[in-house]
């Protein structure tokens, strides 16, 4: 029972974080094409600065 | 984490900034010196020198040429970065707690105190980033506080809006054109100061300090209060990370405004909390008093703290702090790659 208790606060804790994930990737995914699109109105490239520093040291590995 | 110290001021360092590509630093502090420094090796770069009062804030622009600071000697002053020569001295009626260039680096905002007979004013003046070129003397607008002063502001995306964080814990959105009032939010407990505000890499997005012991992320374009990090200190600065999803708090009493030094213990230390799940991840010790501000290394590979003890410290962050990861993201990141 104790295990099942332990499990399903869990369960809880995980759902929670899968929901915050979720939303905050959905927000974050909007937020920037209206940026790019905003962007491109104005004539401006598309911000590079971080395109440019992609791939420099990146660990896909995980530890927990 | 193995950190630099960086020790070369005298007083408490009031703020901290990397330039765009992180290599330079740039503290000041209340001992009328501003320093730059090399953030791999924290080899002193050279000072800047003319303040005649605390030097409260910095900023550098995006090419690193120019760079801007505010003290309470009432005046913003350009330097030249190279050199480290004094272009331009623009002088208020009070002191000059915080400014910051746009993106583009096209304009500067400063944030003016209120005092006797003044009105707590965000100006913005235009910048020429040719240096030698002769900057205006006089600010494209002012917005003047009528309620509770602005202790901390900065720019959003595109310049659209200026963000300002308010003594009385309220956040303002102004046009970045005008200057005129948009909204404003009751983001933290009222009359609990907002210490720091910072954006996120893309500016569309921001993190605020507050002396009621938490920090908050909102939308640059709706002051929508997204994210809440609690701690049990008052806290005077935070920073978005680039690259991983986290935050970095900073703060902590110090020891004559506490009763029971027990109370004191674990205060002085940085605190990192997951951006996006809001729980604390860890916490790095090292200043021997309340952590005044904090940056992040814009490539997100390390940050830098400054505490009221005259240190800063930089650290490089090591593989363990790039592999981690919640359960829940290596399992959307696995599904990813999947697709």
């Amino acid at each position: 029972e104790d295990l099942y208790e332990a499990e399903s606060a869990n369960k809880e804790v995980i759902d929670k974080r899968k929901r915050q994930l979720d939303e905050w990737l959905a927000w974050r995914e909007k937020v920037e094409k209206q940026l790019r699109e905003e962007r491109a109105k104005e004539g401006l490239p598309e911000d590079s600065r971080e395109e440019t520093w992609a791939g420099e040291e990146e660990g896909d590995t995980v530890i927990e | 984490m193995r950190p630099i110290l960086l020790q070369g001021h005298e007083r408490s360092i009031t703020q901290i900034k990397y330039n765009r590509d992180g290599d330079l630093l740039f503290s000041t502090a209340k001992d009328h010196v501003v320093c730059a420094w090399y953030s791999v090796n924290g080899e002193r770069l050279g000072t800047y020198q003319g303040h005649q009062g605390a030097l409260w804030t910095v900023d550098v622009n995006p090419t690193t040429t120019l760079l801007a600071t505010g003290a309470a000697d009432n005046t913003i002053r350009l330097w030249e970065v190279k050199t480290g020569r004094c272009l331009k001295t623009w002088d208020f009626p009070t002191a000059v707690k915080r400014v910051e260039f746009s993106d583009d680096g096209t304009l500067l905002l400063g944030v003016t105190e209120m005092r006797m007979g003044y009105l707590g004013t965000v100006v913005v003046f235009p910048i020429n980033p040719d240096i030698e070129a002769t900057q205006a003397a006089e600010p494209l607008f002012t917005i003047t506080m009528s309620g509770s002063k602005a202790t901390v502001a900065a720019w959003s995306y595109l310049n659209k809006y200026i963000i300002t964080g308010h003594e009385d814990g309220s956040v303002g959105q102004y046009d970045g054109k005008s200057g005129e009032l948009i909204q404003d939010v009751q983001a933290h407990e009222p009359d609990f100061l907002i210490t720091d505000l910072q954006m996120a890499p893309d500016r569309t997005y921001f993190i605020t300090a507050s002396k009621d012991k938490t920090a908050k992320i909102l939308s640059v374009d709706n002051l929508k209060v997204l994210k809440t990090y609690v701690t049990d200190t008052p806290l005077n600065t935070a920073t978005i990370t680039a690259k991983k999803d986290f935050v970095i708090l900073g703060g902590g009493q110090e020891a004559r405004d506490v009763t029971t030094t027990s109370s004191r213990q674990g205060k002085f230390e940085a605190r990192f909390y997951h951006k996006i799940f809001e729980s604390e991840i860890g916490r790095v010790k090292g200043h021997f008093g309340p952590l005044n501000t904090v940056a992040c290394h814009p490539k997100g590979v390390g940050y830098a703290s400054g505490g009221e003890d005259g240190y800063v410290r930089v650290h490089h962050f090591d593989k363990p702090y790039f592999d981690f990861m919640f359960e829940v993201e290596k399992m959307a990141s696995a599904q990813r790659q999947l697709q």
